[in-house]
């Protein structure tokens, strides 16, 4: 009880402390928190979106085999379906129909995908929210869209994707395969790629290098890849923002390195006045590294509850642009709530430890000082 | 037995410098306990000096000292603050109270570290403050406070952690007659209490004062006479 009470004691005495320079600390919890703020609010978005990308890719094939012409993706055709499933431990090979569709009265480009679902209903087509808003399209209404030859085909919205799928379906127009291959004009032996699955996914890699010597005008592109892709991507995104708000850290880190680190005089003649009075080096230190982490823990909470509420309340307002894309289809993007102990520990090293180490370190070089030199003041 | 002892005390600033020079030399004298000793002299003469040393503020460069005889003069830093902080209170000439904080955690502060609870600081502070007649300030913020009753705090937080002994550095330098009579009986107060009491001063008003019982008065570092109460 007594090492309680003392302690105790000690933190009454550092709270006090604390409030007595009110001014100057609440600069630096609001300053701290900001910072704080803004990393915790890139680290979570970017987590939030590798994480979204990852769900999303966990459906995907496990190859996707493109045609290559003059270094360009080009259409492919049956016969190299036929072979792919040739090659030992390849199942599932399948066509798969997609395109970009550019509409110039709105400037947005969409995406025209063919699935089994829209199969059963030619004439219309499914559409993400972002088509939806951009058009003012709804259930039921008609969208016009030019084909090959320039003839204009109708199609009737049969559904708008829920805005919870919105990062992945904002731009997306689901059609009918006979549609598609009406509006584009492609012969039935004709896709944009294929996809394939592998049956041991060890082997994903060795199945890859097979396809690329049997059909050399071909690629293959392993899921892995592109989710390493997309890590890479966000995280450089993530980079852009750290980086813009480099210069408001840097500031940050003159700001509180300055009041950390310099004692002022009433500070120093404080310290001078408790090791008079009986207080132990020790003891001295103890009381300012617990006003080094009340301020810098309390900075730390704060920028951490404010950046999760940017985040995963407000979507991440801030810096939406720059980290979701630049496409005129922005997609309204609820991040699922997710936090990552590793990170919010790593967070908490970078920024609790390094300010309370810059606290104690002044203070000790004037706790260490005898304490004679207050009686000759 | 002598309550504090000193033998052969010489303290050097600055050594080995061109600024060098000795505060004290070649000091012994031992002090009973249940007095009221005066170190007079002149600025510059070792009494400040003389007072850190007894009361395990500084480390003499030669010599040794003894509290309760026992030997502190080799003693590491941790110890001489235990004994610095159960053996004496101090009052020093500037007062040096904490500003922005009351008169009642001024009296507590020294006491904080003792591991004593909150509440029962607070009382003992409270009676303290009571004896010096201050219980109804003891809320209000040091800055608040007359020269006289920021002293009587400077006093009562002298005697929080009930010291055997108080030292006070030119205690009258800046108070006026009256506060420093004032000071004197609450000083008298304490002696008759059966505490030991060292003052530094130069002041007639202390160094005459009827309730003295040694006065030593120093020069050049070093005791040059002695007067002791008939």
């Amino acid at each position: 009880m007594n090492w309680i009470d003392k302690q105790r004691n000690i933190v009454d005495f550092a709270l006090s402390s604390l409030l007595r320079r009110w001014k100057k600390n609440l600069a630096l919890l609001c300053v701290y928190t900001f910072v704080v703020f803004i990393v915790a609010s890139v680290v979570f978005f970017a987590e939030a979106l590798k994480r979204e990308a990852g769900l999303v890719l966990e459906g995907a094939p496990d190859v996707v085999v493109q045609r290559l012409v003059a270094g360009r993706h080009d259409l492919i055709s049956r016969g190299h379906m036929e072979k792919l499933g040739s090659i030992t431990g390849v199942s599932d090979v399948k066509g798969r129909l997609w395109a970009y569709y550019f509409e110039p009265s709105v400037g947005a480009n969409y995406t025209l995908v063919v699935t089994e679902e829209a199969a059963g209903r030619p004439g219309t087509v499914a559409i993400g929210a972002g088509v939806s808003r951009t058009l003012q399209a709804g259930e039921g209404d008609l969208i016009a869209f030019r084909g090959h030859d320039g003839a204009y085909v109708s199609l009737e919205v049969a559904r708008v994707f829920p805005s919870s799928s919105e990062l992945v379906s904002a731009d997306l127009v689901e059609i009918s395969e006979a549609d598609f291959r009406a509006l584009f004009g492609l012969p039935d032996d004709i896709y944009t790629d294929l996809t394939l699955r592998v049956r041991n996914p060890k082997e994903t890699v060795v199945v890859a290098d097979k396809i690329r010597r049997l059909l050399p005008d071909t690629r293959p592109i392993l899921r892995e890849e592109i989710l390493r892709t997309y890590e890479a991507l966000f995280d450089w995104r993530g980079g852009i923002v750290l980086a813009i708000f480099a210069g408001a850290a840097l500031a940050f880190i003159i700001f509180a390195w300055d009041k950390a680190t310099s004692l002022t005089l009433e500070e120093r003649r404080e310290i001078g006045i408790l090791k008079a009075v009986g207080w132990e080096t020790s003891e001295v230190l103890l009381m300012k590294s617990w006003e080094g982490i009340v301020i810098s823990l309390t900075a730390f909470l704060l920028g951490l509850i404010l950046a999760y509420v940017h985040v995963f309340f407000t979507s991440g307002t801030l810096f939406e642009p720059v980290l979701k894309g630049w496409a005129v289809l922005y997609p309204r993007f609820q991040p699922v709530p997710f936090i990552d102990p590793y990170q919010v520990a790593t967070l908490f090293f970078l920024t609790v430890v390094p300010y309370t180490v810059a606290t104690i370190i002044p203070s000790w070089g004037a706790a260490t000082i005898d304490p004679d030199t207050i009686m000759r003041q | 037995m002598s309550l504090i002892a000193l033998k052969g005390v010489t303290k050097i600033f600055n050594r080995g410098r061109p600024d060098e020079f000795a505060a004290l030399s070649d000091v012994s004298l031992e002090i009973e306990p249940r007095g009221l000793v005066v170190f007079k002299g002149p600025s510059g003469s070792g009494k400040t000096t003389l007072l850190a040393i007894v009361g395990c503020m500084a480390k003499p460069t030669a010599g040794r000292v003894f509290v309760h005889d026992r030997e502190v003069t080799s003693m590491p830093d941790r110890f001489l603050t235990d004994i610095r902080r159960h053996t004496f209170g101090f009052i020093f000439q500037q007062l040096h109270l904490v500003r922005g904080i009351s008169a009642l955690e001024n009296v507590i502060l020294p006491a904080y570290p003792s591991g004593e609870g909150l509440a029962s600081l607070r009382d003992r502070g409270v009676r303290l403050l009571d004896l010096m007649g201050l219980a109804h300030r003891a809320e209000t913020n040091i800055e608040w406070l007359s020269g006289g009753e920021a002293q009587r705090v400077a006093i009562a937080r002298a005697l929080v952690n009930e010291p055997a002994i108080v030292i006070a550095d030119e205690p009258t330098a800046h108070l006026d007659t009256k506060l420093s009579l004032d000071f004197m009986a609450a000083m008298e107060r304490l002696k008759a209490e059966g505490k030991t009491i060292l003052f530094a001063s130069h002041d007639p008003l202390v160094c005459e004062s009827a309730m003295v019982d040694r006065v030593l008065e120093m020069r050049d570092g070093r005791i040059v006479a002695e007067r002791r109460a008939p």
